[in-house]
């Protein structure tokens, strides 16, 4: 067996209240998937991620890794307009189980990441 | 500014094993005579808020009333397996991991609840990483002050620098609290960043 890796787009979140997003996350992971997703999780869905996370907890699930690539935050026209307009001007988030993923490199323009499959 | 009568909730935010307690225990000590918790090489000692009140701190002329509240580490992961490698049971490693994942909510709900936030990251490791950030994050969007600690400077290995890189926007105070180098800086830092 492989590894599953899906991309989410932003709009699939867009309709989700912040507990719904969290739930839809986890549920994806706790069936060994790795996440990729078009936006980037603010600091306090990041810790609300983390308190859900830890509530489900168990023999079988020991938590997740978790990276994020901020939002452009340049003073441009356009990204301000975006924003102004409650838009989100780039940023990624890569979630995924912490048993899958043996290592992750962050660095402020990109994210390394290792897994890998127990046999 | 920081008011010469005012109590600080002083918490000590961190991933495990950055020397959280360890820094706690020398303040406490230092003028207290008493520790505030046990500290050990296995993660997650630290899994129910800690706390020391009315810890009296004088510093450079100023008179620092701190109540010392040392927060379980924060993390995304929690693997009983982990434990297992330092020689815990079955049953004492699972047990470890279910109050340290109940340390790390109660950990985060507490942020609500400290003055000033002490960042304790370990010299020694890549400090980029996502659970910094996100703690950083999370006392920046709540307005608190942040001060980072560069802790465990006296290890060979330790590059307090690259902390400095990686957070320019905030205070960085290189210490080790096991040796008690450089201490009084960071009361310095407290007394001036503290509202």
């Amino acid at each position: 067996m492989g590894i599953e890796i899906e991309f989410i787009s932003s709009e699939m979140l867009d309709d989700k209240n912040e507990n719904e997003k969290m739930r839809f996350i986890l549920e994806k992971i706790k069936k060994n998937k790795i996440l990729v997703i078009e936006e980037s999780l603010s600091s306090l869905e990041e810790t609300h991620l983390i308190e859900e996370t830890m509530s489900q907890i168990d023999e079988k699930f020991s938590g997740i890794e978790v990276s994020t690539l901020k939002e452009r935050t340049s003073g441009g026209i356009r990204d301000r307009l975006i924003r102004f307009l409650g838009g989100r001007t780039g940023g990624l988030t890569v979630i995924g189980p912490s048993r899958l993923i043996k290592k992750v490199k962050k660095e402020p323009q990109k994210i390394l990441l290792l897994a890998e499959k127990k046999k | 500014m920081f008011g010469r009568r005012k109590i600080i909730r002083l918490g000590f935010y961190g991933p495990p094993n950055a020397g959280k307690t360890t820094l706690a225990n020398r303040i406490a000590m230092d003028w207290t005579g008493e520790p505030v918790g046990k500290v050990s090489e296995i993660p997650h000692e630290t899994r129910e808020v800690q706390k020391k009140e009315r810890v009296v701190v004088q510093t450079k002329g100023k008179k620092l009333i701190m109540n010392l509240l040392d927060m379980p580490g924060i993390a995304t992961k929690i693997d009983y397996e982990d434990f297992l490698k330092h020689g815990l049971s079955i049953d004492d490693a699972q047990q470890r991991a279910k109050e340290a994942t109940r340390g790390v909510i109660e950990a985060i709900k507490w942020l609500e609840n400290v003055d000033t936030a002490l960042v304790v990251m370990d010299s020694t490791k890549d400090p980029y990483t996502q659970v910094n950030i996100t703690i950083i994050g999370n006392l920046e969007a709540r307005n608190i002050p942040v001060i980072i600690v560069a802790n465990k400077v006296d290890l060979k290995d330790a590059k307090p620098e690259r902390i400095q890189d990686a957070f320019p926007q905030h205070p960085v105070v290189k210490v080790s609290g096991l040796k008690g180098k450089n201490i009084d800086s960071l009361y310095e830092a407290i007394a001036e960043h503290s509202r």
